[in-house]
């Protein structure tokens, strides 16, 4: 089990309801939300389930990332994931915040 | 036919270059597939506040009573938070960038299993039996003058001979190939990445940092 973080393209854009929609299924296949931004989720994913996510109709790409720790909001972005990585892994049901 | 010859036939150089160039696409998408990432990265901003202020100030509260007539005043603390004007960041240049794959290592493997068996029986009964029939037929005389038979001898011999070939001939050819490559995340290469210099002009002299 290798989990590696992954940034997801909406097919036709960003909106609301389709981010939210790609939200539910990463997290209905095992998968965490790390950040929403306007482009979609950065998410947190085994390996062999991301196929799932990219064959997804409302997702249309899905490109591995990683952190710089070098990079100038490196050590923001890591809190933000961490906070959002906790409320799901504590079973909170906390929605990531949009723009995060 | 032999079996080294029948080695010499495996199209090994074509299932290497197959291999290789399976490969080299397959590098190539994943590159292509990177930079696409490299250019979502580049073009997702977001608000990054740098510097949050917090200004805590005391706050005393209402008197509690604990009992035995005694009160006790909770210190409390007032908390305003400041957050500093945001500014618009892309994710690449917050921190995440795009990750890389490179094989490393590729190994391909035949194993290719020939056997051939020839059988070869021969079996003859020679079984003779010998039968002789002889006819005599009396003629001549008076009765060839008229068209009759003349006299003849008829001598017939029979006999049998049985004989069985059998040539049994096996090949069996077995074989199984493997591929084994390794894929490693490597670092984003230098000329993909943009160097990011940041001009810190709040301090004088002003200050230059560059980052890869």
């Amino acid at each position: 089990m290798a989990v590696q973080v992954y940034i997801v393209t909406l097919r036709g854009g960003y909106t609301p309801e389709s981010s939210r929609d790609v939200q539910r299924f990463v997290r209905g296949t095992g998968g965490y939300i790390l950040m929403v931004t306007r482009s979609g989720p950065i998410i947190a994913i085994d390996d062999s389930r991301a196929a799932l996510v990219a064959r997804n109709p409302l997702v249309d790409f899905l490109g591995p990332v990683t952190l710089n720790p070098s990079g100038v909001a490196a050590d923001t972005l890591t809190r933000i994931f961490a906070e959002n990585l906790s409320k799901q892994i504590d079973g909170g049901g906390g929605s990531p915040d949009p723009n995060r | 036919m032999s079996i080294g010859k029948d080695l010499l036939d495996v199209p090994f150089g074509d299932m290497i270059f197959s291999m290789a160039n399976a490969i080299a696409n397959s590098q190539r998408k994943l590159d292509a597939a990177s930079l696409r990432t490299l250019r979502t990265l580049a073009g997702t901003k977001f608000d990054f506040i740098p510097e949050v202020t917090e200004v805590l100030t005391p706050k005393p509260l209402d008197p509690v009573d604990i009992g035995g007539g005694q009160t006790v005043t909770p210190t409390g603390v007032d908390i305003k938070v400041f957050p500093s004007p945001p500014i618009k960041l892309t994710l690449l240049q917050a921190g995440l960038v795009p990750q890389f794959y490179q094989f490393t290592e590729s190994i391909i493997e035949v194993k290719i299993s020939l056997s051939s068996k020839l059988d070869i029986s021969h079996s003859s009964e020679v079984d003779i039996g010998l039968e002789v029939d002889t006819k005599v037929e009396a003629g001549g005389g008076l009765l060839s003058f008229f068209g009759g038979p003349s006299g003849s001898v008829t001598t017939s011999f029979s006999s049998h001979v049985n004989i069985k070939n059998s040539i049994t001939y096996s090949y069996t050819a077995e074989g199984s190939s493997l591929l084994r490559t390794t894929l490693k995340p490597v670092p984003p290469p230098v000329r993909f990445m943009p160097r990011f210099i940041t001009v810190n002009a709040l301090v004088s002299p002003p200050t230059i940092n560059t980052s890869e």
